[in-house]
């Protein structure tokens, strides 16, 4: 265990009835956006519940700045700003109060950070939680999350909901805090497209289970697609094919190793870049080797 | 910290702790009746706790809880602040009765009878035993452990009613004048050092087993 991570996750497991998180191990380096994806139930949220201890390890470790999440819990959590899928926050009272209550518990935390960002995201302090939009009510925990300075982020789908000129303006403001303040941030999320905007490592979990965790541009640049019919597919190093599926004009395969795929192939398949999508709909779909 | 998680649940929570003020409008009324004053009080503190110690089931609703559980504060102390809150509430509401019964222009209360410290003691040890016993399902099980709760003295109820119309088992209803006797026994003699020290040993080894049970149930809890 290293303190140069901001998080790093050994072993870490953790069991439902129909479900378990296997062996969940990935690290998150000091400075970096972290993007976890994976299809709907894969585990994505039980990890960062997991890391903010919000439900019991089984196994494994979990440390945040080299810190373990439950030991010294107190100091961890006074180093992570969060923001879950649905902000839970008191709906009968409003938006200044619930900072006065919960501001308090961040030594560091900023009433003109809070206040600039609140009039930023356009948050009418005076107004009761229940009367804001799921928008408004995810602006409201991230304004929250970034008012006390925390050197990790951890969100939980943070942009569903969220218009795209704000959603933009988020990844924006994410990226500027990474390389003002190096801040580190992990976040969970189905929209792809954010975090081939800003991601720097990319972790995929399927059934509780982690495929890859790479940097963007090993993933985007190094793997592939191949477009043809079945013959070629089959002729590929089964190591280098990650998911198959079946299409009306042939099948498409993911692959590990673009460059070596491109030359053993030639002109009998095309092999094209990845894109996000592409991996989540292949890495989810039909068992590898289906082909 | 206790002192952040006590303010937060006294000023995220007011408004439901606003609930409480109907019971005065029963109190407002009660004080006009004599030999009403003693019960009245005692029913109000016991009341006030048992509405502060539901705060927890009322952000298990709200999905709060999460939030809470992420903060930079550890589970037991949110055990303590809630604990606290009960006696705080309970405390309050106790006073704001004895105002009522000297300041309301038709009481007939003496509220210098309200201060007598068996009095105060008696409704110490009721308030504690409904918070040690309602505490612990509460932080457990949410609101679903306020209905266990209230559910099971409703139950207890109908099982004496039953007992004692369909069964004439006169012994039934004998459970329930026990208890009166006991309480009656337990406020007079609480102006004896025996019986005091001997309740407040109860009280505080009930309070400690709760807390205990508390803080292990919420630090085990998936949220």
């Amino acid at each position: 265990m290293t303190p140069d991570h901001a998080l790093e996750l050994r072993g870490v497991r953790k069991s439902y009835k129909g479900f378990t998180l296997k062996d969940v191990s990935f690290t998150l380096p000091r400075g970096v956006i972290g993007g976890l994806i994976g299809p709907n139930g894969s585990g994505k949220t039980t990890i960062i519940k997991l890391i903010m201890n919000l439900i019991r390890r089984e196994a494994g470790e979990i440390r945040v700045f080299g810190l373990d999440n439950r030991t010294a819990e107190v100091e961890v959590k006074s180093r992570i700003g969060f923001v879950y899928d649905v902000p839970g926050f008191w709906d009968d009272q409003t938006l200044d109060s619930q900072r006065r209550a919960l501001g308090a518990f961040y030594p560091t935390w900023s009433d003109e950070t809070f206040h600039r960002l609140a009039a930023e995201f356009g948050l009418p302090l005076g107004k009761k939680f229940k009367a804001l939009s799921h928008g408004a009510r995810t602006k409201f925990a991230l304004a929250m999350a970034l008012s006390h300075g925390a050197d990790l982020l951890i969100m939980d789908e943070p942009t569903a909901g969220l218009d795209p000129i704000f959603r933009r303006d988020l990844l924006r403001r994410l990226s500027a805090l990474l390389q003002e303040e190096g801040k580190s941030i992990l976040f969970s999320t189905h929209i792809t497209s954010d975090l081939e905007r800003v991601a720097d490592v990319i972790t995929f979990i399927r059934a509780g289970e982690i495929v890859f965790s790479l940097t963007r541009d090993e993933l985007l640049d190094g793997w592939a697609i191949v477009r043809g019919d079945d013959a070629v597919v089959r002729e590929l190093d089964p190591l280098l094919v990650k998911g198959v599926k079946r299409r009306a004009y042939g099948v498409e395969a993911l692959v590990s190793d673009g460059g070596a795929v491109r030359r053993a192939v030639g002109s009998r398949a095309v092999v094209d870049k990845v894109t996000l999508d592409d991996v989540m709909v292949l890495m989810s779909g039909e068992a590898l080797h289906a082909a | 910290m206790l002192r952040n998680a006590l303010r937060k649940d006294l000023l995220l929570n007011a408004r439901h702790l606003w609930g409480i003020l109907p019971w005065f409008l029963w109190v407002a009324y009660a004080m006009s009746e004599p030999d009403m004053g003693r019960i009245t009080a005692v029913g109000a503190a016991f009341i006030g706790s048992l509405m502060a110690a539901t705060i927890a089931a009322r952000e298990d609703k709200l999905h709060t809880s999460a939030t809470l559980a992420s903060l930079p504060v550890s589970r037991r102390t949110l055990v303590e602040a809630r604990y606290l809150v009960a006696f705080i509430v309970g405390a309050a509401t106790y006073l704001v009765v004895v105002a009522m019964a000297g300041a309301l222009p038709w009481s007939v209360q003496h509220a210098a009878e309200l201060v007598e410290l068996k009095t105060v003691l008696l409704t110490l040890t009721l308030a504690s035993a409904a918070i040690a016993v309602m505490m612990p399902l509460v932080i457990r099980f949410g609101l679903l452990g306020v209905v266990v709760f209230l559910g099971a003295f409703q139950l207890l109820g109908v099982a004496v009613m039953v007992a004692f119309e369909f069964f004439e088992m006169r012994s039934a209803v004998g459970v329930f004048s026990a208890v009166e006797r006991g309480i009656v026994a337990l406020h007079r003699g609480l102006d004896q050092p025996v019986v005091i020290l001997e309740t407040m040993a109860v009280l505080a080894l009930a309070m400690w087993g709760s807390f205990r049970v508390s803080v292990f149930l919420a630090a085990r809890r998936d949220l």
